[in-house]
């Protein structure tokens, strides 16, 4: 079973809890936990585990091959992440921070005279805390790519699921509702909307609710910090949406020095969510 | 006009509390305008008591496109597929022909470069609103918002931020305060790429220490002024130090360390920003502002 934990509003508490239920859960399962929050990559932090570098993400990036460039400017005209600047009768030039890396260019170009390089945009890392299983991805700041990091993240989880056969694989997704999230969430059968009572928090709910509607996946809500603000705020989104508020989880002072000492959060909570959760899924999970 | 990014890395360590609280002690004596930039989940203006349908306007903008296909020109040859660098292309066996992912799409026009039989199409769409309106401390803002499972949030901030310009022309504003969104990647880039000066709120936690310097990099790698503000500094004194040091050993200002006080979250529920809410923080956010004015 693949749950996504999300929530739109940063700082809700989406990777101390996606890191508290996959280490809770790893107690008894095969879990591994994905941090596709590749900008800010945290849950590594929170473990306090060391990750070991497995892979380098690149991105395609055209090169030219000034000889053959007869100086169109069709490799301009084409691109649309306004990553190549041309002026009349002179070598194009290149923005490498604008380029998305869609080949666009090298695809027009009619003197074939683009091919494709590469720049190294991201790593990902695996790691291991008790018997928990880690993936995570990080991007190279500076570099706007993150969406391929994530995806590049999502195939590794992927091929790797097929041969560990994981019963539980838990990903933590980045705030926002970006492509970074649609990817992470892609192939979700769970998607977790972790949210705080302000109104804030009820904001960016409706924002995601309405993304997982779109992407069709089964959605709860985790209502954080419960009693700090106004909790009326956050059951009149889940009314609305017509999504189930699976647990309400207090403003607890444990809670925030287990996440600055850097330790899973180990609470009589986080053992309700999963009986929660196995009752939301009894047919693919076994107890 | 000078321009001031607020930024974080990490989310919800007070970074549109702040920004709020900012601008409306910065619109007590300079003409300014508050702009919006995380447009995934744009909060600034209901920090300062401003709703979405109180805006003077919204219009919407149309920054993507998306592809499709023209099924009775495919010759079925399969190389839009293999073109895509986005996975936004799989292939239907039964028809033999592309299925597009429009979530996925960047609009790059890749697959339509590649189509000999000209087979496929890119379709404007319209993939997110700007607005703009008063707030009642007197100073306009401008806000974006990216329609659901959209893509392209960079270009939208874009948008947002040429329509504040544009508006902040027409009002002769000094300052633009320029709210970005939590990471660090292509939104964020968007937001403070043209920015004076840079703050980066942060917070005592191992996590957010880390986002930091992840938002600090970023700066540096666009040559951009900064200086951090710790929130909630006494959550973890010790941490608190361990920043402090590190801002002292890179010689970056430390422009403030503003306290966890449960009033944070009674002036957000208020949608008030702190300082009007109790006025014992307007001088802590005056201090913040004289340090930046000083460095710009």
């Amino acid at each position: 079973m693949k749950i996504a934990i999300t929530g739109g509003k940063g700082g809700t508490g989406k990777s101390t809890i996606a890191t508290a239920l996959a280490y809770a859960l790893s107690n008894k399962k095969k879990v591994l936990l994905v941090d596709a929050d590749v900008d800010c990559p945290n849950d590594h932090l929170i473990l306090k585990m060391e990750r070991k570098k497995i892979k380098t993400v690149t991105q395609m990036i055209p090169k030219w091959n000034f000889d053959r460039c007869i100086k169109c400017g069709r490799c301009s005209e084409v691109c649309k992440a306004n990553a190549i600047v041309f002026v009349q009768g002179k070598n194009p030039i290149f923005v490498p921070e604008q380029c998305s890396g869609c080949g666009a260019c090298i695809i027009a170009c009619p003197t074939k005279a683009i091919s494709e390089s590469s720049k190294e945009i991201g790593t990902l890392f695996s790691g291991k805390y008790d018997k928990l299983n880690f993936l995570g991805g990080e991007l190279r700041p500076g570099e706007i790519a993150s969406e391929f990091v994530v995806s590049a993240l999502m195939d590794y989880v992927k091929e790797e699921s097929k041969e560990k056969n994981y019963d539980f694989i838990i990903v933590d997704t980045a705030a926002g509702t970006h492509c970074d999230v649609i990817s992470a969430l892609g192939g979700a059968d769970l998607t977790i909307a972790v949210t705080e009572p302000t109104p804030l928090g009820a904001h960016d709910l409706g924002l995601i609710l309405e993304l997982t509607k779109i992407l069709n996946i089964p959605t709860k809500i985790i209502l954080n910090r419960s009693g700090i603000g106004n909790n009326t705020l956050i059951q009149n989104i889940a009314k609305k949406y017509g999504v189930d508020i699976i647990t309400e989880l207090p403003y607890d002072k444990h809670i925030i020095e287990a996440y600055s000492k850097g330790e899973p959060v180990k609470s009589k909570y986080i053992d309700d969510l999963i009986e929660k959760i196995y009752e939301t899924k009894p047919e693919t999970v076994k107890k | 006009m000078k321009k001031i990014a607020i930024l974080s890395g990490k989310g919800g360590v007070g970074k549109s509390s702040i920004a709020a609280s900012l601008a409306v002690m910065l619109a007590r004596n300079k003409k300014i305008i508050a702009v919006d930039c995380d447009v995934d989940a744009s909060n600034l203006a209901l920090v300062l008591g401003l709703k979405a349908d109180a805006f003077e306007s919204w219009q919407p903008v149309q920054t993507s496109e998306k592809a499709a296909l023209v099924p009775e020109k495919c010759t079925h040859c399969g190389k839009c597929k293999s073109v895509c660098n986005f996975g936004a292309i799989t292939w239907d066996e039964k028809k033999g022909e592309p299925i597009f992912n429009e979530l996925l799409c960047e609009g790059c026009g890749a697959c339509q470069l590649v189509c000999d039989a000209d087979a496929i199409e890119l379709k404007k769409v319209e993939n997110a609103k700007v607005g703009f309106g008063k707030t009642k401390y007197g100073f306009y803002i401008v806000s974006g918002q990216l329609n659901m499972g959209e893509a392209g949030s960079g270009k939208i901030v874009s948008v947002v931020k040429e329509q504040a310009y544009e508006l902040a022309k027409k009002e002769e504003v000094e300052i633009a305060l320029i709210d970005s969104a939590a990471g660090i990647g292509c939104p964020v880039i968007a937001s403070v790429r043209d920015a004076d000066y840079g703050i980066v709120v942060t917070e005592p936690t191992p996590p957010a220490f880390s986002d930091m310097k992840r938002a600090l990099s970023v700066l540096d790698h666009f040559g951009i002024k900064y200086g951090i503000v710790i929130n909630r500094y006494d959550i973890n004194k010790e941490l608190t130090e361990k920043m402090e040091k590190f801002a002292n050993a890179h010689d970056i200002p430390v422009l403030e360390k503003i306290v966890y006080d449960k009033k944070f979250v009674d002036a957000l529920v208020n949608l008030t920003p702190i300082v009007t809410y109790d006025k014992k923080y307007e001088k802590i956010f005056s201090n913040i502002l004289a340090k930046v004015l000083d460095h710009l």
